[in-house]
């Protein structure tokens, strides 16, 4: 007798414990899909970019590209303008850097530096990078340049997400 | 950096590089000048956002004063003053007042910080292209504005 009613709390226990498992799987559910849906759609989306930038007018000047997209933040669709520093190296290939100093992420220009030629220069700490997006030692970024996946598509220019780059 | 949580973070462990605060001053008016009023803000507004984005590691733009039209010219400048002290006391070496309310234009000798004063272009009449035109070509000049100032206070 005993024993049925221990096996019966725990039934019941067990019961509950289910009953009350599926309530608040129930109601959390949709509130974890609702907090989480728009990330997976940004990323969903988030591929590669159209810029105005004709692949064959790109020189080995970096140039400065300007593109628009919306952009989904949580919920809200904003409509988004980024900017690379695009030019071909000596070997043709096509080199999108993002101008994101990566130092405290003020935007970085190319050959302003009167003294530093050639050179993306950051206006708010002096921060110095070579052609190729790498930090010049003794300014204080830290990482080079962000670099952009590009891709062609009917002579344009598309951009893809800015990358960090591996540590050599 | 903007006045919000995520760059609060990355201000407190750089305090050392952010060297400049600018502060928008808005005028709020409900007599006949209230579309005048709203404009200036609108304007400033737009004009900060690039600003602050080109020059994030720098200058911490803060959510800006606004203050009633129909205050006396001394009442604005005595707060005005309020501000810039307690910015330059917490360690800022640059203070910029940002603004199109031209009341300011008077008052600038008054004060130790940076006026800037852009005269406010009624965007709302434009299409599309001239006003990313203009205000382009208007953020270029306050770029340059404020590497001009830097430069000077080296
Ligand atoms: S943000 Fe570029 S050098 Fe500091």
């Amino acid at each position: 007798m005993s024993k049925h009613r221990v096996s019966r709390r725990q039934f019941l226990n067990y019961t509950l414990t289910g009953v009350g498992g599926f309530m608040a799987a129930g109601m959390l559910m949709p509130m974890v899909r609702f907090a989480v849906d728009p990330v997976l759609k940004a990323n969903a989306s988030g591929d590669f970019i159209p810029t105005p930038q004709k692949i064959s007018e790109i020189t080995e000047e970096p140039t400065r590209v300007d593109f628009s997209f919306e952009q989904q933040d949580a919920w809200y669709t904003s409509e988004v303008t980024n900017t690379a520093w695009v030019y071909k190296d000596e070997n043709g290939e096509i080199v999108a850097l993002s101008p994101v100093c990566k130092h405290l992420g003020c935007v970085v220009d190319w050959n302003t530096d009167k003294a530093n030629q050639n050179r993306f220069y950051c206006p708010c700490h002096g921060g110095l990078y070579e052609k190729d997006g790498t930090n010049v030692p003794g300014t204080p970024p830290i990482a080079k340049l962000d670099v952009y996946p590009t891709q062609e598509k009917d002579g344009f220019l598309l951009l893809g997400k800015a990358k960090p780059r591996e540590e050599a | 950096m903007k006045w919000v949580s995520q760059d609060m973070d990355m201000f407190l462990g750089a305090r050392e590089y952010v060297d400049t605060a600018v502060l928008p001053l808005f005028p709020v008016s409900f007599g006949n000048d209230i579309k005048q009023s709203v404009a200036m803000t609108e304007f400033i507004q737009l004009l900060t956002i690039p600003l602050e984005r080109q020059f994030k590691g720098r200058m911490i733009m803060l959510p800006g004063h606004s203050y009633l039209k129909n205050k006396s010219k001394d009442k604005l400048l005595e707060e005005a003053i309020v501000w810039e002290q307690e910015l330059f006391d917490n360690g800022f070496k640059h203070v910029f007042f940002v603004t199109s309310d031209s009341v300011w234009k008077t008052l600038e000798d008054e004060l130790k910080g940076d006026l800037i004063w852009l005269p406010s272009i009624p965007l709302a009449a434009m299409d599309e292209g001239a006003r990313n035109s203009i205000l382009e070509d208007q953020v270029k000049q306050l770029l340059q504005l404020f590497m001009q100032k830097w430069q000077d206070d080296v």
